[in-house]
């Protein structure tokens, strides 16, 4: 798998490690780990990383770089050279000690969930159940604040994105596209198919860790009825 | 103490550092468009550098300053007044109270910053003051300034009408900044070798026009279409501030300060770091050219404008001092 990686400069503060152009959990569990690895021991000048599906992005200050660790080329050579070593040692440690198991409440009463069950043939009961039968992996965190990309919907209950996005989207809406499934953090336009709503705050600017999921974290949806969710409701 | 909005320009936030350590969450560094300038604002009246500026955006703006204090207008493309006699940019200046600061656009530029000893009162968020409009936190109540606004300073200012400052920013250092205005250095990114080669010529030699649709998020281009070799779908990765993507329809967008910290458009090439304030300050329908230079180069231009930063930090605070 390391013969397959590249790095690349994003610009002169950051580097791409790339695993190739794919959603795959056993790559998106090496983008993890060499995260996590690269954070606990953290070069002068590394800034912060940014883990995505198959890539993972290092930020640094190259004047720090260049001026803290004595080198006689780039700050983007030392750095690659400083990742390749990384890569090593990553290769060979395919556990991932952060690996959390979270359940989010959700109540299924999105307005596209008839939708999803007419296409494909199944009654709403089924698709919750299909839905909540799967751990999902949260692969990546972009697009919104806390939007988290999890996966992987089973196929039963895959649908594309739809053709005309939503203008608005509400906070909290439990949605899905392709193989993936999301939550919309704060409403926002969007083209997923909505299938339901947490009460839960997933993003939450009120609290010091604003994020409740992480890249790598497992995550339970569990169906609720209109009570819990009216008596759990933080929006 | 505070300050009274009068009058003001479409999009005026407080800014403050960039946000660091959050792009794992979805929270981009976010800050001034022209971190220079707001940087330098800060200097100019013995601040740190991450206080909470004013950012002021096309148009024009009036404020009524209702106490005596030390401030400094920094940015590009605004005339400068108080009681409507002319006042420089980019030095400190005591406004006595209830006078009114206006800023009259100019159009050579487009943003102006306007600082204040101890910066203007902002909510802190994730370790900045730089307003997030996105989840409506930082700065002034997460939220865009709007007409009618009062703005407190952060502390009582000491500022005297008698204090004279005789000394500003020299214009060859604003000039290793901002000019030449319509060359925009870059460097290559991640998908680049993706460009067809048509496109890559084009991409060298043609003249871009900053499109009416851009923001903060983002400056679109306007140009002939650009195409790659063959389509790509990207699954998303990191993006950053001066990121150039090629859009589905084939025009360019530079990721300016409030972008998103993932995409999935391919990152055709970069704008070097430091030529990103004098692009913040091109306006819709200005015109560049893009100029590539090599990563080592970019690297050595964004220590050495590091250092220009540090050393007019440095010769300011001196300044106050005597």
């Amino acid at each position: 798998m390391i013969d397959e990686v590249t790095i690349t400069s994003l610009n002169e503060n950051a580097l791409l490690v790339s695993f190739g152009n794919t959603i795959d959990v056993a790559v998106n569990q090496l983008v993890t780990s060499m995260a996590l690895t690269i954070v606990n021991k953290p070069f002068s000048g590394f800034i912060e990383v940014v883990p995505a599906y198959s890539s993972l992005a290092v930020f640094y200050d190259p004047g720090v770089v260049r001026s803290k660790n004595k080198i006689h080329t780039t700050a983007a050579e030392f750095v690659t050279s400083y990742i390749r070593e990384i890569l090593e040692s990553t290769g060979k440690i395919r556990d991932h000690s952060n690996a959390r198991k979270i359940e989010i409440p959700v109540l299924y009463d999105g307005e596209d969930l008839a939708l999803v069950a007419d296409h494909h043939r199944l009654t709403t009961d089924e698709i919750v159940s299909i839905h909540t039968s799967t751990l999902y992996r949260v692969f990546m965190i972009g697009f919104l604040p806390g939007f988290a990309y999890m996966g992987t919907l089973d196929p039963r209950i895959e649908m594309s994105r739809k053709t005309s996005p939503r203008t608005s989207v509400p906070a909290g809406s439990v949605a899905i596209a392709g193989m993936q499934t999301g939550i919309y953090p704060q409403a926002s336009p969007g083209g997923w198919q909505l299938i339901g709503r947490t009460p839960i705050k997933i993003f939450d600017t009120a609290k010091s860790t604003p994020c409740l999921l992480s890249s790598g974290d497992t995550v339970q949806f569990v169906a609720i009825d209109k009570d819990l969710f009216d008596s759990l409701n933080e929006y | 103490m505070s300050i009274e909005i009068l009058k003001l320009g479409l999009l005026s936030t407080l800014v403050g550092s960039e946000r660091i350590g959050f792009r794992n969450v979805g929270v981009g560094s976010g800050g001034a468009m022209d971190t220079f300038a707001m940087k330098v604002a800060n200097y100019l009246v013995g601040n740190a550098e991450q206080e909470s500026v004013l950012e002021m955006y096309f148009p024009s703006c009036e404020i009524l300053v209702r106490n005596t204090e030390l401030i400094s207008v920094t940015g590009k493309g605004f005339d400068v007044s108080v009681n409507d006699t002319p006042i420089s940019s980019w030095k400190p200046i005591v406004v006595s109270k209830n006078s009114i600061l206006k800023l009259n656009v100019r159009r050579n530029g487009g943003r102006a910053y306007v600082s204040v000893t101890g910066g203007w009162k902002s909510a802190s968020w994730l370790g900045s003051f730089s307003t997030h409009l996105g989840v409506q936190a930082g700065g002034h109540f997460g939220q865009v300034i709007k007409k009618g606004a009062v703005i407190e300073t952060s502390r009582l200012s000491n500022a005297k009408d008698s204090n004279a400052f005789n000394w500003g920013i020299a214009s060859s250092e604003l000039e290793k900044v901002y000019t030449p205005a319509n060359e925009i250095r870059c460097i290559e990114s991640i998908e680049s070798n993706l460009l067809s080669q048509p496109s890559r010529t084009a991409f060298a030699s043609t003249e871009f026009t900053i499109s009416n649709t851009s923001n903060r998020m983002g400056f679109r281009l306007s140009s002939s279409p650009m195409k790659l070799d063959k389509p790509i779908n990207l699954v998303s990765s990191a993006v950053d501030v001066g990121t150039i993507q090629l859009l589905p329809e084939g025009n360019l967008i530079i990721l300016m300060a409030d972008h998103q910290t993932t995409g999935g458009y391919p990152r055709i090439a970069s704008v070097v770091k430091a030529d990103l304030p004098k692009l913040a300050q091109l306006n819709p329908t200005d015109q560049f050219i893009f100029k590539f230079i090599t990563l080592h180069e970019a690297e050595k231009l964004l220590v050495e404008r590091q250092t220009q930063l540090e050393e007019i930090r440095k010769s300011c605070l001196l300044r106050m001092r005597n």
